[in-house]
């Protein structure tokens, strides 16, 4: 099992974190942890996303990176074993 | 970019503009002339407003007729197909119109009404939270909250349903929104910004893959017909003459004349194509995603080929299978970049020779008819350009078989989704886009009673739609894995108890006929094709007949069955 950081920004969307943890769920990626904060000055959400997975990241990276409102996803590479 | 002809429109003229009639401007300035839909409470502003609009509506009997009706439009026409619902179960009725648009890359705009925003999250009188339904079965989804924001989020609607992989998006209108007037007039040009910037295709070891490789396959998909490369690709097979293969909703994107050409691939392909296939030290795959009923087992498809990816979407490059060399981007752009000649003589015509030797038998004995001896004499009747659209289930596979197509707009088949019910309402779409082909709709006894209620529309409409009912009276698809996967235990397959087809058509002033000897068959098929209206011909097969070749589940391609 793998674990994995994720570093998201997004518009800040109401609907954002839902959208960002179906695609998580459904890809087969479990989430252990999350962190979420806008900056209300340039109206961008940060997402931390902590999750797990046989899968590789870059399956998610790339389905999450597919949504109309994401800005950029970052892997966090420490984690990452 | 967008046109905002509208607010000089609106400028002038004193009356001030809701948002209902809001949308059937934005809706015209995307040139849709036809929507499909059902109305209720929560969209009677919308409905009201389209009583002052152009723009032509069709009512279906359900909402999952409108659904897949904007889907046959879009997939007839290359244009948004557009499908209106009223809240709660009008929108839920959508919703496998939007899995299936989802799965096969159509793009369609839904629109819903909403109870108002002020008793939104209350549980009620028909209140469902769509947009959160919406999320895993839509490309993208809006809810409007605020009149001003009503015009932008339908501009980006249009916007991302044809951007990059196309699909089906939702925009969720509560009530209040419809009957609020507008008041901005500030800048109304779309602000979605194309965040996907591919880097310039690495063509170059591309290029030296295909150099050196001995047994090449062009893998072909739906993509194509969406980047409407067909063209390109075309060219690409006239340079190169690599033998080709095509998945379901690929079809028609290669020529059906082209002598390297050996048909569909996967599950229940020909012979020749997973063979060859198999035996690839190449795939050239352009608009595909390696589907499983496609590979069959993945570990154990195409074990010697390397794989050179085109594709829109990042997201299907190595997702199933590893790509040796991705090539994303626009495929128009990008194929003509590796069209060199080929130096492959002996493949070519190995590939030509297994063509040859495992080519449709049409030879049945007695006198019952043979569904895929009927599909192929159709599809060598049916006019040029005619628009075929299929259900589910062994008379899609025999349509996808023993039918030719020369344009992937000409055969509309739920491929990803493989959904029942989407025939007639898809033809319905393809009849209104394209008024002057002939739509044919080849269905099945149990798949034609999903959306049975659209052969009202049919009606109200006066569409001349052929639909050719292949009636064994069982799921046969399902009743041929009962016997040949589960031994023989048959569970809730018989069908024997199905209304009179014939009597059913006429009820809707429909014309009908049954056949059931082969003799029956050319008269019939040229009397349905002569005839100017609708007309439903009911052809009864034997219901032990099965679908042939097939890979069984879990097995390589090239282990197909060829019969019990
Ligand atoms: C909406 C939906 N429900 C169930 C299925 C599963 N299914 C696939 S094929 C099939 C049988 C279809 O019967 P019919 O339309 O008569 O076609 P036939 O196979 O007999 O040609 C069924 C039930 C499906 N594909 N779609
Ligand atoms: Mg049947």
């Amino acid at each position: 099992m793998n674990h994995y950081q994720l570093l998201i920004k997004a518009d800040d969307k109401q609907v954002v974190l839902e959208r960002i943890l179906q695609v998580a769920r459904y890809r087969g990626f479990l989430i252990e942890g999350i962190k979420a904060r806008v900056n209300t000055g340039t109206n961008i959400g940060t997402i931390e996303l902590m999750v797990r997975s046989e899968r590789p990241i870059s399956l998610l990276v790339d389905q999450i990176n597919k949504l109309i409102d994401i800005k950029d996803v970052k892997v966090d590479k420490n984690t990452t074993q | 970019m967008y046109s905002v002809g509208w607010v000089k429109k609106k400028m002038t003229s004193e009356k001030k503009q809701t948002g209902g009639s809001l949308l059937f401007d934005v809706l015209q300035q995307h040139g849709v002339e036809h929507v499909f839909g059902y109305p209720g409470g929560a969209i009677m502003p919308i409905y009201d407003a389209l009583t002052d609009s152009d723009i032509q509506h069709f009512l279906c009997r359900h909402e999952q007729g409108a659904a897949f009706s904007a889907v046959g439009y879009a997939r007839a026409a290359g244009k948004v197909g557009v499908c209106f619902a009223t809240s709660g179960p009008g929108a839920t009725n959508l919703i496998t119109g939007l899995a299936d648009a989802l799965a096969d890359s159509i793009p369609i705009v839904a629109i819903t009404g909403q109870v108002a925003t002020s008793v939104m999250g209350s549980d009620a009188f028909q209140e469902i939270d769509i947009f959160g339904l919406s999320l895993a079965c839509t490309k993208h989804s809006f809810q409007v909250t605020d009149i001003n924001d009503l015009e932008k989020v339908l501009h980006q609607a249009f916007a991302i349903a044809l951007e990059g992989r196309q699909g089906p998006v939702l925009v969720d209108i509560p009530k209040d929104i419809q009957i609020a007037h507008v008041v901005s007039q500030g800048s109304v040009v779309s602000t979605l910004k194309n965040k996907v910037n591919l880097p310039p295709a690495n063509v170059g070891s591309a290029i030296a893959m295909l150099c050196h490789a001995k047994q090449p396959i062009l893998y072909v998909g739906g993509g194509v017909g969406m980047a409407n490369a067909v063209d390109e690709l075309r060219d690409f097979i006239d340079i190169t003459h690599i033998p080709s293969v095509s998945t379901l909703k690929g079809l028609g994107a290669i020529s059906p004349d082209n002598e390297n050409y050996l048909g569909m691939l996967g599950m229940h392909g020909t012979k020749a194509a997973n063979l060859a296939v198999q035996e690839s030290d190449l795939l050239v795959v352009v608009g595909a995603r390696f589907d499983d009923r496609v590979t069959g087992k993945l570990t154990e498809f195409a074990p010697n080929a390397k794989v050179i990816h085109f594709d829109i979407d990042t997201a299907e490059i190595n997702k199933r299978r590893a790509a040796d060399s991705a090539i994303l981007g626009d495929l128009k752009t990008n194929l003509p970049a590796l069209a060199i000649p080929l130096e492959i003589k002996g493949w070519q015509q190995k590939c030509q020779q297994m063509k040859a030797d495992f080519a449709w038998d049409y030879n049945h004995p007695g006198s019952t008819i043979f569904a895929p001896a009927v599909l192929k004499e159709l599809s060598d009747k049916m006019p040029l350009n005619s628009c075929v659209t299929t259900d589910v289930g062994q008379h899609q596979m025999w349509a996808a078989q023993h039918m030719s197509f020369d344009h992937p707009s000409n055969f509309l088949t739920s491929a990803g989704m493989g959904t029942m019910g989407f025939g007639l309402p898809a033809a319905i779409g393809a009849q209104v886009s394209r008024p002057t082909d002939c739509i044919i709709t080849v269905s099945g006894d149990g798949s034609i009673m999903m959306n049975v209620q659209e052969l009202s529309t049919i009606k109200r409409f006066q569409l001349p739609v052929k639909i050719v009912l292949i009636d064994n009276a069982k799921l046969g698809m399902v009743r041929q894995w009962q016997d040949l996967f589960f031994e023989g235990r048959l569970s809730e397959t018989d069908l024997s108890d199905n209304p009179d087809f014939v009597m059913l058509a006429n009820a809707f002033d429909i014309k009908a006929k049954q056949i059931s000897s082969k003799a029956e068959v050319s008269g019939a098929i040229e009397e349905m094709l002569a005839h100017n209206g609708p007309y439903l011909l009911q052809v009864k097969i034997d219901a032990a007949d099965n679908v042939w070749p097939l890979v069984p589940p879990n097995t390589a391609n090239d282990k197909m069955m060829e019969s019990t």
